[in-house]
């Protein structure tokens, strides 16, 4: 069951919550809606579970290349997980799970027995069989989470939207669910949207991702894709850590502090300000000058507590900057606090968005590996 | 080991505050409560036992807990629905309907009973349209009922009204996206969560009926075995120096509304338990 | 960073899926149309018989036999000494009330100690008597045959059939207005700022004036206000223990109630109308303070999210 959004509006009032979306998501793919609050992707899944109505133009949204915009709630077969799981919490676990196979018309309802199976069916499917009698106020978060997953599978949805599934839950918790519902989807291949802020959590669950921002789709590609490849300066910035410099094109070169980078050659205008974007990672330390492709920075302080060593330093004019090394290439450069050293930046993949004027042009520039 | 009657504060004020409060509760309720169960009692439990079953009591047992309970469930009815219309649905003049919820509540009971009377006596503005019909309702129990009615009507909506209010719309969007249709929804999953104050908004109409004086004495034509609530009845005896007679009956609705209190205590209490 | 937005927006969407039609968009989850129009039909019809029918009758029949009646009615001395006793009993027992409903508030909102439900319980009390009981047991404490009553007719103090009765039958009735809204108010604010206020160095009243008393206006304001309206309108218990006196021991009520079994009508409802007034009045200037503190806790939420947002 393919979804295909097409030119989906949505305002409220004066507020524009999207602006003109459109994508399509593959038959059994799992598909995250990824970005910052207020980007709309919230109400993008709304409006896909039929819960909201967009506005009225020519957009439709297709699920399975039938228009959605007539059929109702029933028979639009769609399964809703929300974000604080609205279980119905005078009811038990059992009957939560049972409710959307017993409010079915009589004609099309299952057999009481057929219910009982189908509910500790999926009970066992979600690991939590042995709660049927409780209510949801005796569960934990992460237990209502995955019942609120079971309930929507009951009544076999086509199509299986998460509103920030994970949001409420804390970070260990997260981690272990986020991993089980990669393998849940896995195992049950039904398309999947799911929204989230946490890009962390899109990049190693979904299998495409779609970057929102402001009500509009910025990029839609795989993990790797928008990771490696971002199509604009807010991917790029959005994706990962960053650092970020205040800088101004001149004559086809930007500025890190007095160090010029070269851009290609059309797609450089003179600009009065740009921002440079560079990867922690994508930053060397250097104790000589070595050549001048570098600029000079003072260590202000070192974190080696983790997988990386993260260093912070302060440029000469006055820019902080953020390094991640390696604990090798850290233990051979012997670095302490105040340390006078220069910083070059690796393979020269530097993004620049310029600001001219009132726009704000991204050029998706960089500059490849020095030879 | 002798543990302080409360547990360390820096706020000053306890021993003031506390010791003004209990002063002046005894000095209001504690000592003349006191005496009216002394009271009673010192006239004799065979004194007590005849007032409080004798036949007029009885029958005005029966009006005040039967009217109540009428009037009591038909604000349930109601006050679910103004409640369920005042919070969900815009509709001119809504604020100034939504404010005039409370006039039951703040008008004074004599000025409700005296209007109810002129509005529902034969000639009054709704006695007119329903005398023809055959309906008699001022001077019969019925004038009860409705008096009951109106004292009772802010207590049902004040309590459904912000349970409602906060009611996550979410679980009616999930209902829905499970496939239930709008009545599904509110029947099983809306319902439930109003039930319990609107049961709480009961018991409060409820109690607040059985002992209401001012807005029925004039509706209700005071017939004895009749038309008579408990509270006039009491009136009645103390207007004939019967005090003993007043206050064993007085004391047989204390016992009736501590009851009550005790039972709307425990539904509250047992309600939050099972939620949260 | 901008959190604060996006709950705004989530709010707005399930508002407008679940209340009405905005911007001709239709309603997504809701009743239909028709049914809606029938509901709130239905429920003005009753609203309609119940609330506002009353007042314009009571109206109505003030100004059955002319404006120049209706204002004899009033200015009547029976009538003006009836208008003085009603805002004497008031006068005494709404501050008095007030005084009561802020200490037991403090008492029971910043301390911990045993008994706390059962003293709450006890201050519930006259909301679950009726008032006639209310009025007899004061009968049964100063009246003749009372307890006290052979002392009292010793020394020729009145309390029973006199003012002095009417004013605690109407303090009964009416004290627990103010603790009743105070004490759940206080108890939801906590004792941290009062705390704070003690170790910068305040005395205890400093903390009450300056800390206390600012957080707790609008709910002070609001049981003061109800406590009023009760205490002026109050009738069964200040019936039973007032003895019917005209000219003295009749408060506004108990007046109306005279006149209107004389069956001089007219005058009945102008002394009603008074009462009605000041009955608008309260459900105003509740509705007022509602509004009003409403309005407060949203800018404070909004100055919380601001803060939250830029942290």
């Amino acid at each position: 069951m393919s979804i295909e959004i097409h030119n989906i509006s949505k305002t409220f009032g004066d507020f524009a919550a999207l602006k003109d979306v459109s994508f399509k998501v593959e038959t059994g793919e799992l598909v995250a809606l990824l970005g910052p609050s207020g980007s709309g992707k919230t109400s993008l899944l709304r409006i896909i579970a039929g819960i909201e109505v967009p506005d009225v133009n020519d957009g439709a949204i297709l699920i399975h290349d039938e228009d959605t915009t007539s059929i109702s709630f029933r028979d639009r077969r769609v399964g809703f997980v929300f974000q604080h799981y609205a279980l119905f919490r005078h009811m038990t676990i059992f009957e939560n799970v049972a409710f959307g196979l017993r409010v079915r018309p009589r004609r099309l309802r299952p057999s009481e027995r057929v219910i009982k199976e189908r509910v500790n069916e999926l009970l066992k499917l979600v690991q939590l069989d042995w709660l049927g009698d409780r209510l949801p106020s005796q569960l934990s978060g992460g237990q209502r989470q995955r019942i609120a997953l079971a309930r929507a599978l009951a009544v076999e949805p086509n199509v299986l939207l998460l509103d920030e599934p994970f949001g409420s839950l804390d970070a260990k918790v997260r981690k272990e669910l986020r991993q089980w519902l990669r393998r849940f989807h896995d195992d049950l291949k039904i398309t999947s949207v799911f929204v989230t802020h946490d890009q962390e959590e899109a990049l190693e669950v979904a299998d495409r991702v779609v970057l929102m921002n402001e009500g509009r789709v910025e990029q839609v590609g795989t993990p790797e894709e928008v990771y490696h490849h971002p199509a604009n300066a807010f991917v790029y910035n959005f994706l990962g850590n960053v650092n970020l410099f205040h800088s101004r094109v001149e004559e086809g070169k930007v500025y890190l502090g007095e160090l010029p980078i070269e851009l290609p050659a059309e797609s450089a205008p003179d600009a009065k300000s740009a921002l440079v974007f560079v990867r922690p990672h994508l930053l060397e330390i250097e104790h000589q000058r070595n050549g001048g492709d570098n600029f000079h920075a003072k260590v202000t302080h070192i974190n080696a507590a983790g997988p990386l060593v993260k260093v912070d330093l302060m440029t000469d004019w006055g820019a902080p900057v953020h390094v991640e090394l390696s604990h090798g290439r850290y233990s051979s450069l012997g670095l302490k606090r105040e340390d006078e050293v220069f910083v070059r930046p690796k393979e020269r993949r530097v993004f620049v968005k310029a600001e001219t004027g009132d726009e704000s042009r991204s050029q998706s520039t960089h500059s490849g590996p020095r030879a | 080991m002798n543990r302080p009657f409360r547990s360390h504060s820096i706020l000053p004020g306890f021993g003031l505050t506390m010791g003004f409060t209990v002063f002046y509760l005894s000095l209001i309720v504690l000592i003349p409560l006191g005496a009216t169960f002394l009271k009673t009692f010192s006239a004799g439990w065979g004194h007590f036992w005849e007032t409080v079953t004798g036949a007029r009591a009885l029958a005005s047992y029966r009006l005040s807990i039967g009217a109540s309970l009428i009037a009591a469930s038909v604000n349930s009815v109601l006050g679910l629905l103004a409640a369920w219309v005042l919070v969900r649905y815009e509709f001119p003049g809504k604020r100034i309907v939504d404010a005039l919820v409370d006039l039951p509540f703040a008008l004074p009971t004599a000025v409700a009973g005296i209007t109810l009377t002129a509005m529902f006596a034969g000639n009054g503005w709704v006695g007119s349209l329903l005398e023809p019909l055959g309906i008699k309702v001022a001077f019969t129990w019925l004038g009860v009922v409705v008096a009951l009615t109106f004292i009772g009507l802010p207590f049902v909506v004040r309590t459904v009204q912000p349970v409602l209010q906060e009611l996550d719309p979410e679980i009616e969007e999930a209902a829905a996206t499970l496939g239930a249709g709008r009545w599904q929804s509110l029947k099983r999953v809306v319902f439930p969560e109003l039930f319990p104050a609107l049961l709480t908004g009961f018991a409060l109409a409820f109690a607040r009926a059985v002992g209401e004086y001012g807005s029925v004495i004039f509706i209700s034509g005071n017939m004895p075995m009749k038309t008579e609530i408990t509270p006039l009845l009491i009136v009645t005896k103390l207007s004939q120096y019967d005090y003993a007679g007043a206050t064993a009956l007085a004391v047989a609705t204390l016992m009736m509304s501590f009851v009550l209190l005790f039972l709307i205590n425990l539904l509250q209490w047992s309600s939050r338990a099972r939620y949260t | 960073m901008v959190e604060p937005r996006e709950i705004h927006i989530n709010c707005m969407a399930t508002d407008i899926a679940n209340s009405q039609t905005v911007q001709g968009q239709p309603i997504v989850i809701g009743e239909p149309r028709w049914v809606r129009v029938a509901l709130i039909s239905v429920t003005l019809l009753f609203l309609g018989i119940f609330l506002f029918l009353p007042l314009i009758v009571v109206f109505t029949e003030a100004f059955k036999k002319g404006v120049e009646v209706y204002f004899q009615s009033i200015r009547e001395p029976d009538a003006v000494s009836a208008i003085q006793l009603t805002l004497i009993a008031a006068g005494i027992a709404v501050p008095l009330n007030l005084i009561f409903g802020v200490a037991a508030a403090w008492a029971i909102a910043k301390f911990q100690f045993p008994g706390k439900s059962f003293l709450i319980t006890l201050i519930d009390l006259p909301f679950s008597v009726s008032p006639v009981i209310s009025g007899l047991v004061y009968v049964l404490l100063f009246g003749l045959q009372g307890w006290l009553g052979p002392w009292l007719g010793e020394h020729d103090i009145k309390i029973i059939f006199a003012v002095p009765g009417i004013v605690l039958a109407t303090i009964f009735v009416t004290f627990p207005f103010v603790a009743r809204e105070l004490i759940p108010l206080m108890q939801s604010q906590g004792s941290e700022e009062e705390e704070a206020a003690r170790v910068l160095g305040a005395g205890g009243w400093q903390t009450f004036w300056r800390v206390t008393l600012p957080n707790i206006k609008w709910g002070l304001l609001y049981g003061v206000i109800l406590c009023n309206a009760r205490a002026m309108g109050e009738f069964g218990a200040v019936s039973v223990v007032s003895g019917h006196i005209r000219g003295m021991t009749n408060t506004l009520p108990l007046h109306a109630e005279i006149l209107y079994n004389e069956y001089n009508s007219a005058a009945a409802f102008a002394v009603a109308s008074l009462l009605t007034i000041l009955t608008l009045v309260t459900i105003a200037l509740k509705a007022a303070i509602d509004w009003k503190s409403q309005v407060e806790a949203r800018e404070v939420r909004a100055i919380r999210e601001q803060a939250l947002a830029e942290a």
